[in-house]
C-alpha cells in the first residue's frame, strides 16, 4: 500500500511529497502496532477470564449437592409427591451433643410418614407416596451435614434426600429435584419459592399443635381460581386428590380442607368446583364471608397452609 | 374408594366443560346485591344444619341403609337437583324478612340475623347445597362443612345464638356447652306461615325457665306443683336454655318499637305453657318481668293440648322440652322442635 501510494505520487513533485509520505508511513506503522498490540491483549484477557469463569462454575457446582439417604428406600420421582422441608424447621440447633432437637415440622413429618405407611399397607407397590427432601441453605449447617444425617436417622425420619444448597440457587435445586411442595419457617423463602410457581407453605408455632396421626392440608379458596392457571398447582392438586382417594371418606390419614376468607358463596362454590375439576375433593369446607379466621384456623389445625389469603 | 369424578381417566377438555357446567349451576338466579354479612360478635347467629334447612329424607335413608359411599354417590349424581324446603326453611325466610326491615330502618347497624349452614356433611355435598340455596333465593353466605368432625367448636367460633339440627346428640352437646339448641324433625304437614312477621313460640318450663318446678310436678304431682308455685310466686325461676334467644329477640323488637312499630312489629313472641293462669302462671310472668323480658302473648293452657292453640298462632317455630307436645304440634302442621333439656329427658330415656 505504501509502495502504491508512493508510485502514484511519483509523477507529482517528488521533493514536496517525500516529507508528507514519510509522515503517513509513520502514522500507519503506529496504527498497525497499536492494532496488533490490542488484539493480542484482548485475546489474552479473554483466555484469562474464560478460565476464571470456568473456575467459578466449578465452585458453584460444588455448592449445590444432593445426597441420597441410603437408609431409606428411594421413591419413584415421576409418581411420588415430592415435598421439600427446610432443615431448620425439622431439626433445631442444639448447643452441644450429637443430635439436633426436633423442630416445629416434626408432627408434620410424622403425619407424612403415617400417610405413606397407610398407602403401602394398602398396596405394597404403591408409587404415589410422599417423597421427603430436607433442604438447607445455611452454610453452617452444610458443614454439619453429617450431624444432620445422623439426627434424621436417630428420630427415624424417612427423608429420601438431603439437599445442601447455596442461597442463590436453592430455588433451582428445588426445581431440579421436581419439588411440588415446599415448607419452611422463613416467610421470605416461602414467598420466593411461591413466586417461582411451586406451592409453598409457611410453618410456625401452630404447626406444633397439629396432630401427628393425620396430615391436614388447608387450601385457601380465595386463591384457587388464580392459582389454577399454573400447571404446577394443577398437578399438585391432582396428585393430592389421587392420594386422598386411596382412602375411605372417614378415618383417612390425610384430610383436605378449603377455606374462603372473603366473598360469599359464589366464590366458595367456584373454588370447590375448580378443585374438583383438577381431581381434588375436599373433606372440610368453610366459607367465612369476612368472619375472623383465627378461631376457625385453631379448630382446623392444618400442617400445610396453601394460599396468600391466609397469611 | 373410587368415586368416578375428577380428572383421572378424563381428558382436559372434559374437565373444563364439567367445570363450566358446575359454574353455570352455581350462578344465583337473582341479581346479587353486595350485602356484607355482619361480624359474628355483632350479629344474632342462627346455625342450621342441612337436614333441617332442606328435606333430605331420601338421602338420609340411603345413608342409613347403604352407607356413606352410596350416599355420596347419590348426592353427586343428583347435584343439579335442588332439595325441597325442610322444617327450618320458613323460619330462615322469616329471619331474612326481618333483616331487610332492620336494614331499612338501621342501615349502619350490624345487629342482624346471620344464618350459617353448619353441617357434618363433606364438601362433596357442598355444591348441591349451594345450588339449592341459589334456587330458593336464600341469602346464606357462611358455610361450615365439617366433613364428619364435631361442629361444636365452630358453633362457638361463630358466637352462635341458636343451633338447629336433626341430630339430637349434637343438640345435647350444644346445650351442655351453653348454646341454645333444638332438634328438628321432618314434618309431613307444615301449615302456611306469615312471610312478613316472624313468630316464635316457647314452652315455659325447661325451655325459657329451668326445670326446677317441673321436677316437683313429676315427683309430687299436680297439686303439690300448684302449691309450690303459689308459695314461691315472687321468687324468679332460674333461666332455661332458650332464655338467651328470647332476650336477643326482645332486643331486636325494641329497635322496631323505637321506630314506632309496636303494633305491627315484624317479630312476635309467644309463651305457650301448660301452666294455668289462675295459679302457676303468675310466677312465670313475674320471672320474665324480673329478667326485663317481654313476651307478646302468654297462653296458659292449664294442661290442655298445645296443638290447636299453636295452629291458631301459626308460629314459624315452637320450642318444647317434651316430645309429647312436639308431636302434638307437628300433627297439626306447626313446625315444632325439641329442646332435650331437664328432667323430662331422663324420664323419657327410662
Amino acid at each position: 500500500m505504501l509502495l502504491s501510494s508512493t508510485n502514484q505520487e511519483e509523477e507529482d513533485d517528488e521533493v514536496a511529497s517525500k516529507g508528507g509520505s514519510e509522515l503517513f508511513a509513520v502514522r500507519r506503522a503506529t496504527f498497525l502496532t497499536i492494532f496488533l498490540f490490542s488484539s493480542v491483549t484482548a485475546v489474552t484477557f479473554r483466555v484469562f477470564f474464560t478460565r476464571l469463569r470456568r473456575q467459578r462454575v466449578d465452585r458453584e457446582a460444588e455448592m449445590v449437592s444432593t445426597v441420597a439417604n441410603v437408609d431409606v428406600k428411594q421413591k419413584d420421582a415421576d409418581h411420588a409427591l415430592v415435598v421439600a422441608i427446610s432443615c431448620s424447621a425439622v431439626l433445631e440447633d442444639a448447643d452441644d451433643g450429637d443430635v439436633h432437637r426436633v423442630g416445629v415440622a416434626f408432627p408434620l413429618l410424622q403425619a407424612l410418614q403415617s400417610v405413606n405407611r397407610h398407602l403401602v399397607e394398602a398396596n405394597s407397590s404403591e408409587s404415589l407416596l410422599f417423597d421427603v427432601l430436607l433442604i438447607t441453605t445455611d452454610e453452617r449447617r452444610q458443614r454439619q451435614s453429617a450431624r444432620i444425617v445422623s439426627s434424621t436417622k436417630h428420630y427415624g425420619l424417612e427423608v429420601s434426600r438431603f439437599c445442601f444448597s447455596d442461597g442463590e440457587d436453592f430455588v433451582e435445586s428445588l426445581l431440579e429435584n421436581q419439588v411440588q411442595l415446599f415448607l419452611s419457617t422463613e416467610p421470605e423463602e416461602v414467598a420466593l419459592v411461591w413466586q417461582r410457581g411451586v406451592p409453598s407453605s409457611l410453618l410456625g408455632h401452630q404447626t406444633w399443635s397439629s396432630p401427628s396421626e393425620q396430615l391436614r392440608v388447608l387450601l385457601c379458596g380465595d386463591d384457587v381460581i388464580a392459582a389454577a392457571a399454573a400447571e404446577s398447582a394443577q398437578r399438585f392438586w391432582s396428585q393430592l386428590g389421587a392420594m386422598r382417594r386411596r382412602f375411605g371418606v372417614l378415618g383417612s390419614p390425610v384430610s383436605v380442607a378449603v377455606m374462603t376468607a372473603h366473598g360469599g358463596r359464589r366464590g366458595f362454590a367456584d373454588a370447590l368446583a375448580t378443585l374438583r375439576s383438577c381431581g381434588l375433593n375436599a373433606d372440610e369446607a368453610h366459607c367465612l364471608a369476612g368472619a375472623p379466621r383465627g378461631p376457625i384456623l385453631e379448630l382446623l389445625r392444618p400442617h400445610v397452609l396453601l394460599g396468600g389469603g391466609l397469611r | 374408594m373410587n368415586l368416578s369424578n375428577g380428572v383421572s381417566g378424563q381428558n382436559r377438555n372434559d374437565a373444563i366443560s364439567s367445570r363450566e357446567d358446575t359454574k353455570r349451576l352455581m350462578k344465583p338466579s337473582t341479581p346479587t346485591r353486595k350485602l356484607q354479612p355482619p361480624k359474628p360478635e355483632n350479629a344474632i347467629t342462627i346455625a342450621v344444619s342441612s337436614r333441617v334447612l332442606f328435606n333430605m329424607e331420601r338421602e338420609q335413608q340411603i345413608y342409613e341403609r347403604q352407607g356413606m359411599e352410596e350416599y355420596l354417590k347419590y348426592q353427586l349424581e343428583h347435584e343439579s337437583e335442588p332439595f325441597s324446603p325442610g322444617p327450618a326453611f320458613s323460619f330462615v325466610k322469616a329471619l331474612e324478612a326481618v333483616n331487610s326491615r332492620l336494614r331499612e330502618l338501621y342501615p349502619q347497624s350490624e345487629e342482624l340475623f346471620d344464618v350459617v349452614l353448619v353441617t357434618n356433611n363433606h364438601a362433596y355435598v357442598g355444591l348441591r347445597l349451594i345450588h339449592t340455596i341459589n334456587h330458593h333465593h336464600l341469602l346464606i353466605e357462611r358455610f361450615c362443612m365439617t366433613g364428619g368432625n364435631s361442629p361444636i367448636g365452630y358453633l362457638k367460633a361463630y358466637h352462635t345464638n341458636l343451633y338447629l339440627s336433626a341430630d339430637s346428640a349434637k343438640v345435647r352437646e350444644a346445650l351442655q356447652e351453653g348454646i341454645a339448641a333444638a332438634t328438628m324433625f321432618t314434618q309431613e304437614k307444615m301449615k302456611e306461615v306469615s312471610d312478613i312477621q316472624l313468630r316464635v313460640a316457647f314452652d315455659g318450663d325447661a325451655v325459657l325457665f329451668s326445670d326446677e318446678s317441673e321436677r316437683i310436678f313429676k315427683a309430687h304431682g299436680l297439686d303439690k306443683f300448684f302449691e309450690h308455685e303459689k308459695a314461691h310466686e315472687n321468687k324468679p325461676l332460674d333461666h332455661g336454655p332458650l332464655k338467651g334467644f328470647l332476650e336477643v329477640l326482645g332486643k331486636l323488637q325494641r329497635k322496631f318499637f323505637h321506630k314506632g312499630l309496636r303494633m305491627d312489629c315484624p317479630i312476635r313472641t309467644y309463651l305457650v305453657t301448660a301452666r294455668s293462669a289462675a295459679s302457676s302462671g303468675t310466677r312465670a310472668l313475674k320471672t320474665l318481668r324480673s329478667w326485663g323480658l317481654e313476651i307478646d302473648e302468654a297462653l296458659f293452657l292449664a294442661g290442655a293440648p298445645k296443638g290447636p292453640m299453636l295452629e291458631k298462632i301459626r308460629p314459624h317455630i315452637f320450642f318444647d322440652d317434651q316430645m309429647f307436645h312436639v308431636e302434638g304440634a307437628a300433627e297439626l302442621g306447626t313446625v315444632a322442635c325439641h329442646v332435650p333439656y331437664g328432667i323430662a329427658q331422663r324420664l323419657a330415656d327410662k
